[in-house]
């Protein structure tokens, strides 16, 4: 199993908008959590940028994993905790290219 | 993995197995004299070989009958897309997928094809159609995503929906047509979902889209399709005339 990097594109479905702050914080908390769980497991961030200026999406948030497996797991967590019904998305996995610095 | 939608009458969810779809749309591209040539044609027959070794899939036929045909198979989409071919494999994980894509891809593929690779696992069971056909000359790769009227709408409409859709696949096997599943891209691409079918005509698959249009299939997703005719991929990778 060979390191990926992740590429998560988001913004906020129109809906959201419409959930109360505590709502919305309770969300926030329990994709924070996943997150932390894919930290723990060998996962590591890379940062969440805003890109709203220059895209159809709001943010760009980038990930290494360990392997493509861990790149789904991550995912599957958080889609299993509404992420992808509160939030549109586009993501993208890819290999290092042998050789790179 | 949890489920992006729950089974219905018409799927089964699959046990979980590790295993990879490795579907793809590809557009052949002009080269210049000499670029893809009987050495690129060669490392990609081998590979290709060497990847069936490996308990790669090489077809949709494959889904259904696994020692099928080791050949492998897609369906030629260029008289009505921008893409030449679609088609489909399956890889024993999906790591394995993902490298696989990276050796096609060094092999000469990349070379031959602009590609749009779709990776992952599968949800659901394999679904045969009705009768006793044998002819499935004929393919049809479905993309979809859930649109923001899904997203917002409540468990119980979505049941509903799902129940009402269930009445066009049952149409869709009515008519011959072998479902292979469902697989989910969502981890990896902006598409959710793909479906792939076997068809024996166009007009099957024709009279099968009506049936989901009647059945509002597409309130809650924006799709994409493609359909294409039986064929072997070695047709695609011929080398250039010098």
């Amino acid at each position: 199993m060979s390191e990926c990097i992740w590429i998560h594109y988001a913004r906020p479905r129109p809906h959201w908008y419409g959930l109360d702050a505590a709502t919305q914080a309770a969300h926030e908390k329990t994709w924070a959590m996943a997150a932390e769980a894919s930290l723990a497991a060998g996962g590591s961030r890379l940062g969440r940028y805003h890109i709203r200026g220059q895209q159809d999406f709001e943010t760009v948030e980038i990930w290494r994993f360990p392997s493509a497996e861990a790149a789904f797991e991550h995912w599957s967590a958080l889609t299993a905790a509404a992420y992808g019904e509160l939030n549109a998305f586009a993501n993208n996995i890819g290999l290092a290219i042998e050789g790179s610095p | 993995m949890t489920l992006l939608t729950e089974a219905t009458d018409i799927f089964a969810a699959e046990k979980r197995s590790g295993r990879c779809l490795v579907a793809f749309a590809a557009k052949r591209q002009p080269l210049g004299s000499g670029l893809f040539g009987s050495d690129q044609v060669r490392r990609l027959k081998t590979l290709l070989q060497a990847l069936r070794a490996e308990g790669w899939l090489m077809s949709v036929r494959a889904m259904f009958e696994p020692n099928a045909s080791a050949e492998p198979y897609v369906f030629d989409t260029g008289f009505a897309h921008e893409m030449d071919m679609v088609g489909a494999f399956e890889a024993p994980s999906l790591s394995a997928a993902l490298a696989g894509t990276v050796r096609l891809e060094q092999a000469g593929w990349a070379r031959r094809f602009a590609t749009e690779w779709l990776l992952g696992p599968r949800e659901f069971s394999t679904v045969q159609g009705r009768g006793a056909l044998t002819d499935h000359s004929w393919g049809f790769l479905a993309l979809w995503e859930w649109n923001d009227a899904w997203s917002a709408a409540t468990k119980a409409e979505r049941r509903a929906y799902d129940e009402e859709c269930d009445v066009a696949f049952k149409g869709d096997v009515a008519l011959g047509i072998n479902i292979a599943g469902r697989h989910r891209l969502d981890w990896a691409s902006p598409w959710h979902h793909a479906g792939l079918w076997e068809a024996s005509s166009l007009g099957s698959v024709d009279l099968a889209m009506q049936g989901h249009e009647a059945a509002a299939d597409f309130k809650f997703t924006t799709s994409r399709h493609y359909v294409g005719r039986l064929r072997p991929l070695a047709d695609f990778i011929e080398p250039d005339p010098d």
